[in-house]
């Protein structure tokens, strides 16, 4: 089977306005701020268990949007329809008459329904149907945070979730900018969110999965595990002839994503490779002209492991070329949103930012590659960003300043 | 240039049965297969109604699968399902090596695994948080429903879990279309899956919105839902890569439509205005002529506001001509399989353009008179067919319309 893409596969979608809720910010320049002068949101966290986390403090999402029903949707859909504002406010949509018809939302969700889904499920087993809120119901569906958020703007040219884990963002860019570019909606937000919920971090941490509070590295040759993090992002994504039709202009562009699979980690290196090969093919980029790469590593052996060999042989003569940097290593592991994560920090050092540092890496378990320890301007060149789920599923996107990124 | 794309291969698990020939036949006679569910119960839902799988011995599969206790059950039907559909393909279900890169697998639901919550939560009411252990949040994960179909089979290209309520089945089938049509693989798998879950049973009946007895849809005296458990798959090959196999082209995916209402959490838009755009849209980004469909498989829940909203949409896209469009719901025959339903719609579509008859509505006894509609009851109808349109609406309003024809 060829399986190879052909240079359309993806066509050219212009990044027009970006959300971004994270504990360090609210938004872009701000978190690139932060993140450039080294500070990280990651802290000990109490309960359910002790662990490492970056939690928001005081997260309060009237003060960003004001939507009907906020007070009855869970942390995730919240977080994500306060992302959803901010990104039209940035791309100058709210009140500038896109029609309804027009707007899309493609949100990245694999768990940002489960905490209803638990409360609900728990109060018919513990209550009976007949005593539970029944308003819970609809909002315990996985498709339930993405539809609120689409109801909330309108948004009627289309209403999808992606549940890929830690890969469903980076699809989503992907599947977004197909919807733009077969002219099936004019703008679509690309939204993630993630929030933190007492089964969540119990069970990953039960599983072994999460660093000691005062032990989270990423890359390093002493990395044991993630920590959690709590962030939403989202993208409006146009075509470029809409986007300059209205005066708009792009951010910058999505020039290539590539989703592929893996059966088991032990795959992941060749399966991330393919799909990093795949988007920059797409995006007609060689890998010498990557000015960043920001990797999905979470501070998991087995995924950082992954990571850095399917980097080092995408890269190949030219792995010393690209700055390598991890934001989870300041923002934690956020799973649905840590694909858009990066991608916003790709867009923030593309746009003049220095790239930040891996907080914390001091010995890398894989030589080879240009990790930065400090920030650095890496200028404007097209940025590789990478994310992968534990189920197999791979992700790469290739951001550019321009629509031919080469 | 986009490529073109064919169904090679259907596979579908449901109350129907467990082959093609036994869902073509049961839906063909008419008669309904929702009955008394015995494998699966609700609190404080003394009975419950409808088409319950049972999945038979000799599919390899674990022995528990039917019973109330079994928690991954909505995974392994839709492996047998994906196993099913390769070799009704005839292709290896397990080629040495794997399949690669160039196959894939977008795969629809509406709840997923959620009887892993179930299980939780009455682990919960006796052990508190202690009952959370380490595997819970790997069981719950929806998208493992696709990556252990993937696993299994070998798949290394794009393998997406597509979560649009029950129009998920017709999405899942979309984005397979766009990855064969635009190169980025061969082939795909593609469809949906579901099983009974106590949050829908208890929520619909909580919202009255349950049938009482039998679903029947666009009947004057429909009264609700009724569910069904299933998976639906499909192998979408491109033309070409088929042509050189010596594969069986079942049928052709013509192209897809997408839309949402944004109108209430729940409820449909009651004009249908959701339906019409994206009926319009699958029309308008292939180039089809309305004049070519021939038979619409319809979403056709059982309820007021479903029925209604769906045949105004289809009115308003096909003008008179609404009304002679051979029309059918095979909901009141298997039930409503959620995020399977569109993908088992499609396969209907697949059969009866394959077969030149349409499926009829079971339990269709009088059509309300204000639809004025040309709807297939009691037993199939022969017709000539060269497309359907396969309609498809979900929780939160997002509808999706998909475009079959015959084969090329």
């Amino acid at each position: 089977m060829s399986g190879q893409p052909t240079a359309t596969a993806t066509a050219t979608a212009a990044v027009t306005g970006v959300g971004i809720l994270t504990p360090l910010g609210d938004n872009l320049a701000l978190v690139a701020e932060a993140l450039a002068a080294g500070r990280s949101a990651v802290a000990p966290l109490a309960t359910p268990v002790p662990c490492a986390a970056a939690r928001f403090a005081d997260f309060d999402a009237t003060r960003y949007a004001n939507v009907r029903g906020m007070r009855i949707y869970n942390r995730t859909t919240r977080l994500g329809i306060c992302a959803t504002r901010l990104a039209l406010a940035d791309a100058g949509l709210i009140d500038a008459g896109l029609p309804p018809e027009q707007l899309g939302v493609v949100m990245a969700g694999s768990f940002g329904h489960l905490d209803t889904l638990i409360e609900y499920d728990r109060s018919l087993v513990t209550n009976g149907p007949s005593r539970t809120n029944p308003a819970l119901m609809p909002l315990a569906i996985p498709s339930a945070p993405g539809a609120v958020i689409a109801l909330s703007f309108s948004a009627k040219a289309c209403s999808i979730t992606l549940a890929e884990g830690g890969a469903s963002s980076l699809d989503g860019l992907g599947l977004g900018a197909r919807l733009v570019r077969d002219g099936r909606a004019a703008a679509v937000v690309v939204v993630a969110a993630f929030g933190l919920f007492d089964e969540l971090v119990l069970s990953l941490s039960r599983q072994g999965q999460l660093a000691p509070a005062d032990g989270f590295r990423i890359f390093d040759e002493r990395s044991q595990g993630m920590a959690l993090g709590e962030a939403a992002v989202a993208f409006v994504l146009e075509s470029p002839a809409h986007a300059t039709a209205r005066g708009r202009q792009p951010l910058a562009f999505v020039a290539g994503q590539a989703s592929t699979f893996a059966a088991g980690t032990d795959g992941m290196e060749t399966s991330l490779a393919r799909a990093c090969r795949q988007a920059l093919a797409q995006a007609a980029t060689e890998p010498a002209d990557l000015g960043l790469v920001a990797s999905g590593a979470n501070g998991l052996p087995s995924t950082d492991g992954a990571e850095a060999r399917a980097l080092l042989a995408v890269l190949g003569a030219a792995a010393q070329k690209p700055a390598i940097t991890a934001v989870k290593s300041a923002l934690g592991e956020t799973i649905d949103a840590s694909g858009l994560l990066a991608a916003a920090c790709a867009l923030a050092t593309m746009g003049g930012s220095p790239a930040p540092p891996i907080a914390g890496l001091e010995r890398p378990a894989l030589p080879g590659l240009r990790y930065l320890t400090r920030p650095e301007p890496v200028g404007g060149g097209p940025a590789l960003v990478t994310a992968t789920s534990q189920t197999g599923a791979c992700s790469a996107l290739v951001l550019a300043r321009n629509a031919h990124a080469s | 240039m986009k490529r073109r794309v064919v169904v090679t291969g259907c596979g579908a698990l449901t109350a129907a049965g467990n082959t093609l020939d036994g869902l073509w036949q049961a839906l063909l006679s008419g008669r309904t297969l929702v009955g008394k569910v015995t494998n699966f119960a609700c609190p404080e839902l003394d009975s419950l109604s409808g088409a319950e799988l049972v999945v038979p011995e000799s599919y390899d599969l674990p022995a528990s699968i039917n019973g109330d206790a079994f928690r991954a059950r909505c995974c392994h039907i839709a492996l047998a399902a994906a196993r099913q559909a390769l070799v009704h393909a005839n292709l290896p279900v397990q080629p040495e090596g794997g399949w690669g890169e160039g196959a894939g697998l977008v795969l629809g639901t509406t709840m997923g695994e959620e009887r892993q919550v179930g299980d939780l939560s009455e682990r919960w009411t006796k052990q508190g948080a202690d009952s959370v252990d380490g595997g819970f949040l790997g069981r719950a994960d929806n998208h493992k429903l696709a990556a252990g179909i993937a696993a299994a089979l070998g798949l290394g290209g794009p393998v997406w879990l597509n979560a649009t309520a029950c129009s998920s089945g017709n999405t899942a089938l979309a984005w397979a279309f766009d990855f064969v049509a635009d190169g980025t693989a061969d082939l795909m798998l593609a469809g949906g899956a579901d099983t009974f879950t106590r949050a829908l049973f208890c929520g619909f009946a909580r919202m009255s919105a349950l049938s009482k007895s039998v679903c029947k849809p666009f009947d004057k005296n429909r009264d609700g839902v009724s569910f069904g458990e299933g998976a639906g798959i499909l192998v979408l090959e491109e033309l070409a890569h088929a042509r050189r196999r010596g594969a069986r082209i079942l049928a052709e995916v013509v192209g897809y439509g997408l839309s949402n209402d944004a109108y209430h959490v729940t409820a449909p838009e009651p004009n249908g205005a959701g339906f019409v755009r994206a009926i319009e849209q699958a029309l308008a980004t292939t180039g089809a002529s309305p004049d070519t469909i021939g038979y619409v498989c319809a979403h056709g829940t059982g309820t007021q506001y479903n029925d209604q909203g769906e045949v105004r949409a289809l009115k308003t896209v096909f003008g008179e001509r609404a009304i002679t469009i051979p029309t059918s719901s095979i909901k009141s025959a298997i039930g409503h399989t959620n995020g399977a339903a569109a993908a088992i719609g499609a396969i209907a579509c697949v059969l009866a353009l394959l077969h030149q008859t349409v499926p009829p509505t079971a339990n269709l006894a009088e059509p309300d008179p204000e639809f004025g509609m040309d709807f297939v009851m009691n037993a199939g109808r022969p017709v000539e067919l060269s497309a359907c349109l396969n309609m498809s609406a979900g929780f939160g309003g997002a509808n999706a319309c998909l475009l079959l024809a015959r084969a090329p």
